[in-house]
């Protein structure tokens, strides 16, 4: 209904090279397998969400009192050139790419109060391929999916560091769901 | 008792237990002495705590196990599939990481009981009227299975936001959120298989959780909310598909925001009746509050109240509409 836009081809092109180039080929196409991609604008962003196609009806009417907020599966934001994935995709995200790190329980509960991990809390990261700047998905030891990372080193380098050295920075956690309730 | 005499004894349990007068005056009508005074010492009970497991992101027993395993004891809720109360000691039922990852919402028995009434099912239409923070809007996606579309429909911009957040973590994936005034909701065009309006209210049932509420608001404000309950429960009728179910409720033991709003709207529309529900949890509507006659068929309505339930303060009607249902 209102406010609410099919997302371009090229938007949908920028958000698939760069997801794919941090969680492997054809990671996107899976993530949104059966589902249309649309954005809804915010004050200076968009917000892409993951919707059935059937919805299409709904998203075309005209409305004067009514603003579409949210709709489907968030998915991520995306400003000009950068795209960033929400944390309401990781779980689906989980199930796809490998990219993962896992923490031991302090890392852990640190990392949901939006800090980022050091080499003292890193259970294991895998692949070895994974380079410096690369998105990986936080586990917990349990496997809970507790959200995103950018590595700061190279995953081969890691056991090169002191245990107090940053190995990934956060991108978001679950944490986030708490602070967005205030 | 005559006029006087409520009037006087009203004053004196107002200073006792710390109410505005007009309060007590209802509810001495309304239930006699001896159920004001047991409503009263209710009130000043704060109810257990209780959370309904999310099973859109994990399967209840495994879920239960995880957080038994930190502690906290649970019980299940007689009659409410996937209720439990339960007990955090000392911790806050809100920080826990299982929280955080989705696993449980914590939300009060009524409230259960409301969204099991409406029983929405897989790939229905559900409209929810008045969505934020999204207790009811993630329990619908959760027995609807994440099929089918909930509407949930939310004024207040900042309530959005908690509504959003609440969607999210549970993983629901079946919900469009709008921000508007559901009195015009016929703008959308849907006509919905199911409709929930738990309505803002003057929240007279939330007593024992929140005791400003002795002294908060005025008979105006009650009035005030009963113009807006009845509006939005008329805009509610009006887009109901035929033979669609319409579940309101609002957290409210007053029967001016409870069996007057219903009764007057099944006046208005002859096509809309209130039907029995297939819970059996809470007591019967009342059928003539203060002695007012109201249609009978309002003791279909489910009440739950502090001194009967040790629950804070409900009022809950399923209503269908005429016509094809299939
Ligand atoms: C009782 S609360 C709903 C609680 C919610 N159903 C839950 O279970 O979490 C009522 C909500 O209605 C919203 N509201 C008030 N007037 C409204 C209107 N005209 N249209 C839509 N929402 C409205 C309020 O901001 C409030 O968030």
């Amino acid at each position: 209904m209102t406010q609410a836009e099919f997302l371009n081809p090229v938007d949908w092109e920028l958000i698939v090279s760069q997801v794919d180039a941090d969680f492997g080929n054809g990671v996107t196409r899976r993530l949104s397998e059966g589902l249309t991609p649309v954005k809804v604008p915010r004050r200076s962003i968009f917000s892409v969400y993951l919707v059935p196609e059937e919805w299409v009806q709904y998203i075309r009417g005209e409305m004067e009192d009514f603003r579409l907020s949210s709709l489907g599966v968030w998915m991520g934001d995306l400003s000009s050139d950068t795209f960033r994935l929400s944390i309401a995709i990781v779980e689906r995200l989980a199930n796809i790419s490998e990219n993962e790190l896992v923490v031991a329980d302090t890392g852990a509960q640190a990392f949901t109060y939006g800090r980022s991990i050091l080499r003292e809390s890193v259970v294991s990261i895998s692949p070895e391929s994974l380079r410096r700047g690369q998105r990986v998905i936080v586990k917990s030891e349990e496997g809970d999916c507790l959200g995103l990372a950018a590595l700061s080193v190279d995953a081969s380098r890691i056991d090169r560091l002191s245990s107090d050295k940053l190995v990934a920075k956060n991108l978001v956690d679950v944490g986030w769901y708490l602070r967005r309730l205030g | 008792m005559s006029r006087r005499e409520v009037r006087q004894r009203a004053k004196e349990l107002a200073a006792k237990y710390g109410y505005l007068a007009y309060m007590i005056e209802r509810y001495l009508v309304l239930w006699g002495e001896e159920e004001t005074i047991q409503f009263l010492e209710a009130c000043e009970k704060t109810p257990r705590t209780s959370i309904r497991v999310n099973t859109l992101k994990a399967d209840e027993q495994s879920t239960v196990r995880r957080l038994e395993e930190k502690g906290v004891l649970l019980e299940p809720i007689e009659g409410v599939p996937s209720g439990y109360w339960a007990d955090f000691g000392d911790r806050t039922p809100g920080s826990l990481l299982e929280y955080m990852l989705g696993l449980y919402y914590i939300q009060s028995m009524p409230s259960m009981v409301v969204t099991l009434m409406l029983d929405p099912q897989p790939d229905e239409i559900v409209m929810d009227m008045a969505a934020a923070p999204g207790g009811k809007t993630t329990h619908i996606a959760q027995l609807m299975e994440n099929r089918g579309l909930v509407i949930a429909v939310e004024q207040d911009r900042l309530r959005i936001a908690s509504l959003e957040s609440n969607v999210y973590r549970c993983g629901v994936s079946c919900a469009m959120v709008f921000r508007g005034d559901a009195r015009k909701i016929s703008q959308m065009g849907i006509a919905p298989d199911r409709i929930l309006l738990d309505a803002p209210c003057s929240g007279e049932g939330l007593l024992p959780v929140d005791p400003t509420r002795k002294t908060s608001k005025s008979m105006a404000d009650i009035r005030f909310c009963a113009t807006r309950e009845d509006e939005l429960l008329d805009a509610a009728v009006r887009v109901l598909k035929p033979g669609g179910v319409l579940v309101y409720s609002t957290c409210s033991i007053a029967p001016e925001e409870g069996e007057y709003i219903v009764d007057e709207v099944i006046r208005r529309h002859p096509d809309i009746t209130v039907v029995p529900p297939d819970v059996s949890l809470g007591v019967e509507g009342y059928t003539a509050p203060y002695g007012v006659e109201m249609n009978p068929s309002l003791r279909h309505a489910r009440r739950f109240l502090p001194h009967v339930h040790g629950t804070e303060g409900f009022f809950i009607c399923k209503l269908q509409k005429e016509g094809d249902d299939q």
